[in-house]
């Protein structure tokens, strides 16, 4: 049989096959073993077939053939011949279109035609296969529209000049295309009829082009699912855009058509219209664009002045803005023409500010003001001199507000063309410009100092108008001189400082965010001005009790966020610091400027960076701080002894050493024990047991220090009998909490970073096992279990392997009934962001660690609970929450089905408040992440929610007789409370008021009832908080049902 | 813009002018006068905190203090309603304000019922909305407060045409009913309430 017989036989069942033999041929054909005459004839029998699903296969196989062919194969008179060929098919037969286009493509692949070849193509394609949508089959007209596409790619002027020398040609070449509908042809269509928009010389054939495109406007086509092209409405809409953009000459009908359709109810029409419309005025250049501005404006305006959506009207405002960008091009009649209108109308909404179309006008301004310095020019010297009378005429301070506030959006304009004193605007680089707020300046700065200082204090949104004028009015490159930035920032602090406090404090806020942003402009006129009057309203001592001086500190904390004046920042709070320690300020002053510091040095984190060879804060900061605490003279201060004060000292020390190189920090190792006293290590703690009562407290400091070192860092002990050291340590029962607290962390540091993993097994061993023995169940105690979390916790960071034996021993103690409950408490601890154990802390932290904690502990404890005691089984919910609360839910879900249980139950626990929490927190990450493995469990979910969250008589004796109903109400007065705190109840409420939306509506409805009765209880709950929850909760549930409602 | 509305160009009040919860307690619970702007330098987990003593140290504060239902919060309640023909709530077109809003104790020792009163203000006098917006409230109201509240909205006198009409409308348990039967009407008021916390 020959390959086409074969080619026929496979054709309707394996398109695989069928490729494969025509591959076949196409090797053949290469190697000589068939001749190109011979397929041919082989082919005449069917190609010539009656039968007319005969011939297209025939053809496919032809055109298959052909693009398996390789370069070269065929020479270019054969080429010309199969030309020849297909175009006769073509103009004869009209069967199988696509593959004659196939054919043809394959064979411009194969060798670039002429200029005659490319016009009968064309000729051949227009004459006898027009419209193409007679052609039922998309995949048929594809290749039709992509040798088109070619052919304007590659052979244009030849199509140009068909264009050019036929009359009717265009006409012809438009109508061809009508009536396509497929996606994918119609995105090379579009693609197609760009060029001669584009290059070619449409003249009369305008309008008809315009509308062969237009009529798709708006596109609505949403992809069917599993589309296998994926293209997206988007893709055809800005192919589209592009199309209707792409020449001038489309104006006349573009502008008509598109404005027609901005009348359109739907959003998504006015989206399309109003992004279209900018995409013309961008292309259609200033002469055109002149025609239509005024139209233009008249139609889009309402989109902005009675704005139904805000997207919409930001997409007119840069249609509008659009306009002005392009008529700056051009000469300057037609911009004033048509800002004319603009400035008119905006000039009239500004006598009735404020109202939403005043608000609108500034942003109109705004947008436009924004485009060129020649429209910032002309709408400043227009709006101001206007707004200027009416702010003087204004009879109502609400008015002079949204004066000023359209006031603010021109300076805001300015400031985008001519810059700030730090960056240079869109424009600030043309010399001819001259900014039009000049004229203004003082007179601006006038009106709103006046506003901010003689306004009652009580109008708070006019005064802060007043204060972001202010603000930006500062900003605008070479506006003010020194001497008005100067009152600006005394008016600022001013506010901050000495005005009284009243509402939420928005212009103390909005004053420090000011200044912060000034001193970023102006650093030395702040450092000038405004650090003296901070620093005289801290006292050097808080004998007298007055806290006045936390909100200056706070602000003054919040300037170091600039880099500019950040070092004075600090050494300002560094002199007030040292003057307070020598007047005996009270330790919850020296807490303040502690904070302070440490605020401040968190927020220029970055310049500590760059310093990290030798930092000058070390010398300046570090080590008198710790001198201070190790000191034992009579210099000593008792308020550092204070272990507030001392941690905020070892965050200090901390934040300045950790970006040290190993070197400076070995250095400093060698002293941390001591705190540079000099002392022997082992007089000192841990290693010290008969230490006194303050020099234990150096624990928390140095906690901190060990933190901030590198991991290669050299210890100044080993570390096998520094961790001995250290265990021994926390074993004394005279210890305050938290030097325990900072012991257990410095043992967790040491097993984290300051042990290599292969001696990691060996130095473990002698305190797991024998001799310290910690897992041995006979040594459990309150403090042995805290050991042996905080070894845990250095472990789980980094991923050990010995996890996996620990973890089991760890387990087994959960039914220990004397410190079950402890170590079940414990669990928390492992999973739990930790405060020092932190990356920038140097530690190793594996990627994978909650991952395998979860693998190691929950299977687990969710198999071990169903064999367990009733009396410990509380110790594994216990334990099972500690886990879960902190993970992720892509590592909780995988044994979701198991837990759920697990979860709900731990919902009845007495007394476990965080448990519950935990265990609620867990069900709303399910309920939002995969609700349908809820769904078997919904009725005991809603009913432990509910008595979690409303008070214990009312569960169970709400029933239908109202009497009843009445007598919780009464009862719920009485003080019947609900053994839950607050918080509980209220999260409780929260979880419930997901459930109706997240599952099922019939799953769901058969509660509604019951919920909405049950929930009139938490509505009297004596906290605000949970009474909040139940509202909204409420309200959720009360619309279950309304959905059907409306059917009816 | 729909030129049916009746006020289609009200004052608008700004968010930082309505009277709000917040401001009140962070005033009280901060003596210090700060915004709390150091709070979060010592993270909530700090390792100071021993998660072996905690439940120990919980819910005392719980229980002996009674947060009582006050006119701010059946202001917060009310507020934020959407009014039917601006995208604005209620609070915001100061048509509730704080001041008319009272709640009445019980009239005898032996019965629970308390009474809440609500007068609103309409943004103008002929304002043909004014019956929906009450319907409004009231509906909130009754979804929103335990069942020893009887809720009394009316019109504020004086600022309405027909206050006295209106009044005798939302007062009618009956009309109110009946009206809630009414499905247009319940979508109104459902989109009213959409924008509600």
């Amino acid at each position: 049989m020959s390959d086409i017989q074969l080619y026929l036989l496979e054709f309707d069942k394996d398109k695989k096959e069928t490729s494969r033999i025509a591959e076949q041929s196409a090797t053949r054909l290469q190697n000589g073993e068939l001749k190109l005459v011979a397929l041919i004839e082989n082919l005449g029998e069917y190609i010539n077939n009656e039968e007319s699903t005969l011939r297209t296969k025939a053809m496919a196989y032809l055109a298959e053939v052909l693009s398996f062919t390789p370069q070269k194969v065929l020479s270019r008179h054969q080429r010309n011949l199969l030309c020849d060929f297909i175009l006769s098919r073509i103009a004869d037969d009209g069967e199988g279109l696509g593959s004659c286009a196939k054919g043809l493509l394959a064979l411009e692949e194969r060798g670039k035609w002429d200029y005659e070849r490319a016009t009968a193509v064309i000729e051949v394609l227009i004459n006898h296969t027009h419209p193409l949508r007679q052609y039922k089959l998309q995949t048929e007209r594809y290749p039709v529209l992509t040798l088109i596409d070619t052919l304007m790619a590659k052979y244009r002027d030849a199509l140009r000049n068909l264009h050019d020398t036929t009359p009717d040609f265009m006409a012809r070449f438009i109508s061809y295309f009508e009536g396509e509908k497929d996606p994918r042809n119609l995105m090379v269509v579009f693609s197609i009829l760009k060029v001669p928009m584009i290059e070619w010389d449409i003249g009369a054939d305008a309008q008809e082009l315009f509308d062969a495109v237009f009529n798709y406007f708006p596109i609505t086509f949403r992809p069917p699912p599993g589309d296998p092209y994926g293209i997206t409405a988007q893709h055809l809409k800005d192919r589209l855009r592009d199309c209707i953009a792409s020449t001038p000459d489309f104006a006349p009908y573009s502008f008509p058509a598109l404005l027609d359709k901005l009348d359109s109810t739907s959003v998504n029409t006015k989206r399309d219209v109003l992004q279209t419309i900018s995409s013309c005025v961008k292309e259609y250049g200033p002469r055109t664009v002149s025609l239509y501005s005024i139209t233009l404006w008249d139609a889009l305006k309402f989109e902005i002045l009675n704005a139904q959506e805000e997207d919409l009207a930001q997409e007119a405002l840069s249609a509008l803005a659009g306009i002005a960008q392009t008529l700056a091009d051009g000469s300057s009649g037609p911009l004033n023409a048509y800002l004319r209108p603009i400035t008119n109308e905006c000039n009239e909404h500004l006598e009735d500010a404020p109202t939403k179309q005043s608000q609108a006008s500034g942003q109109i301004l705004h947008k436009i003001a924004s485009t060129s310095p020649e429209t910032a020019t002309i709408i400043i010297s227009i709006i101001l001199p206007n707004l200027y009378t009416l702010y003087q005429t204004a009879d109502t301070t609400a008015k002079r507000r949204g004066l000023l506030e359209v006031l603010v959006q021109l300076i805001r304009a300015d400031i985008e063309v001519f810059g700030e004193w730090r960056s240079l605007g869109k424009f600030t680089g043309d010399p001819l410009a001259t900014n039009p707020l000049d004229k203004f300046g003082s007179r601006t700065l006038e009106v709103m100092a006046n506003g901010l200082s003689t306004a009652p204090i009580k109008e708070v949104s006019f005064r802060l108008v007043c204060l972001n004028g202010l603000l930006h009015l500062t900003k605008v490159r070479q506006l003010l001189d020194d001497q008005d930035i100067a009152k600006v920032i005394q008016l600022f602090h001013d506010v901050v400082i000495t005005e009284e406090s009243y509402g939420k404090d928005e212009m103390k806020a909005a004053a420090i965010n000011g200044l912060v942003e000034i001193s970023h402009q102006k650093p030395q006129l702040v450092v000038d001005k405004a650090f003296p009057a901070f620093m005289a309203e801290l006292p050097d001592t808080d004998a007298d009790g007055s806290l006045t001086y936390l909100p200056v500190l706070e602000a003054f904390a919040k300037l170091a966020s600039e880099e500019k004046v950040f070092d004075k920042v600090i050494l300002r709070l560094k002199n007030k610091l040292n003057t307070a320690v020598k007047e005996h300020a009270s330790s919850s002053y020296l807490v303040a400027l502690l904070s302070a510091i440490l605020y401040a040095l968190n927020q220029g984190g970055v310049q500590l960076e760059q310093s990290s060879e030798s930092s000058p804060y070390y010398q300046d900061i570090v080590l008198p701080l710790l001198s201070q605490v190790s000191s034992s003279d009579s210099s000593h201060q008792h308020a550092f002894d204070n272990e507030t004060t001392l941690d905020l000292v070892g965050r200090i020390c901390s934040i300045i050493i950790r970006p040290q190189s190993v070197e400076i920090q070995n250095k400093i190792s060698k002293e941390i024990q001591s705190l540079f006293r000099g002392f022997s290590f082992t007089d000192v703690p841990p290693f010290n047991l008969n230490c006194t009562l303050q020099q234990t407290k150096w624990m928390i400091v140095t906690a901190h220090l060990l933190g901030a070192f590198r991991k290669e860092v050299a210890l100044p002990s080993d570390t096998q009998s520094f961790l001995n050291a250290l265990i021994q340590f926390t074993q004394q029962s005279s210890l305050t909490p938290p030097v325990r607290a900072a012991t257990l962390s410095q043992i967790s540091l040491v097993t984290n970073k300051f042990i290599t993993t292969p001696t990691l097994n060996s130095l473990l061993e002698p305190i797991l096992y024998p001799p310290t023995d910690l897992l041995s169940p006979s040594s459990l105690n309150p403090t042995t279990i805290r050991i042996i979390f905080a070894v845990l916790k250095g472990l789980v960071l980094r991923n050990s392997t010995l996890l996996s034996t620990i973890y089991p021993t760890l387990l087994s103690f959960l039914t220990n009934p004397t410190y079950g409950t402890t170590v079940a408490h414990g669990f928390t601890t492992l999973l739990q962001p930790a405060d020092l154990l932190t990356k920038q802390n140097h530690c190793i932290i594996s990627g994978l660690h909650k991952q395998k904690t979860f693998t190691l502990l929950v299977p687990n404890i969710a198999a071990s609970f169903r064999a367990a005691e009733k009396e410990t089984k509380p110790n594994y919910l216990i334990a099972l929450s500690g886990v879960l609360r902190w993970l992720p839910f892509e590592i909780v879900q995988e044994e979701l089905s198991q837990l759920l249980p697990l979860l709900l139950q731990s919902l009845d626990l007495k007394g476990e408040e965080g448990v519950k929490e935990s265990a609620v927190g867990c069900l709303m990450k399910v309920l939002e992440r995969n609700p349908g493995m809820v769904e078997e469990h919904t009725g005991s979910l809603i009913t432990r929610l509910l008595s979690t969250a409303t008070p214990i008589a009312t569960v169970g004796s709400l029933g239908n007789n109202p009497a009843v109903g009445k007598a919780t109400i009464s009862g719920a007065r009485a003080g019947v409370v609900n053994g839950n705190p607050a918080r509980v109840r209220a999260v409780a409420l929260k979880c419930l008021a997901m459930v109706p939306a997240q599952l099922k509506m019939e799953v769901v409805l058969p509660f509604r009832r019951q919920v909405v009765k049950k929930l009139a209880a938490a509505l009297d709950d004596r906290r605000r908080i949970v009474r909040t929850e139940a509202v909204r909760c409420r309200a959720k549930w009360l619309e279950v049902d309304e959905v059907g409602d409306e059917d009816d | 813009m729909d030129p049916d509305k009746d006020n289609a160009n009200p004052t608008i009040l700004n968010p930082s002018d309505l009277p709000s919860r917040r401001r009140e307690s962070s005033v009280k619970k901060r003596e210090d006068g700060g915004v709390g702007l150091f709070d979060d330098l010592i993270p909530a987990y700090t390792y100071l905190n021993d998660p072996f003593d905690l439940p120990a140290s919980s819910s005392d504060s719980d229980s002996d203090s009674v947060e009582d239902i006050d006119a701010q919060e059946i202001y917060d309640l009310i507020s934020s309603i959407s009014d039917p023909e601006h995208p604005l709530s209620l609070g915001s077109l100061a048509v509730v304000n704080l001041p008319d809003i009272r709640i009445l104790p019980p009239t005898s020792a032996g019965s629970p019922i308390s009474t809440v009163v609500v007068e609103i203000t309409p943004t103008i006098t002929h304002c043909s909305l004014a019956t929906v917006i009450g319907l409004g409230v009231r509906v909130r109201l009754e979804q929103a407060l335990p069942p020893r509240f009887r809720v009394d909205v009316r019109i504020k006198k004086g600022t309405h045409s027909t206050d006295e009409a209106v009044n005798k409308q939302l007062g009618d348990k009956e009309r109110v009913a009946a009206a809630l039967e009414n499905g247009t009407l319940m979508g109104v008021l459902r989109k009213m309430l959409s924008t509600c916390e």
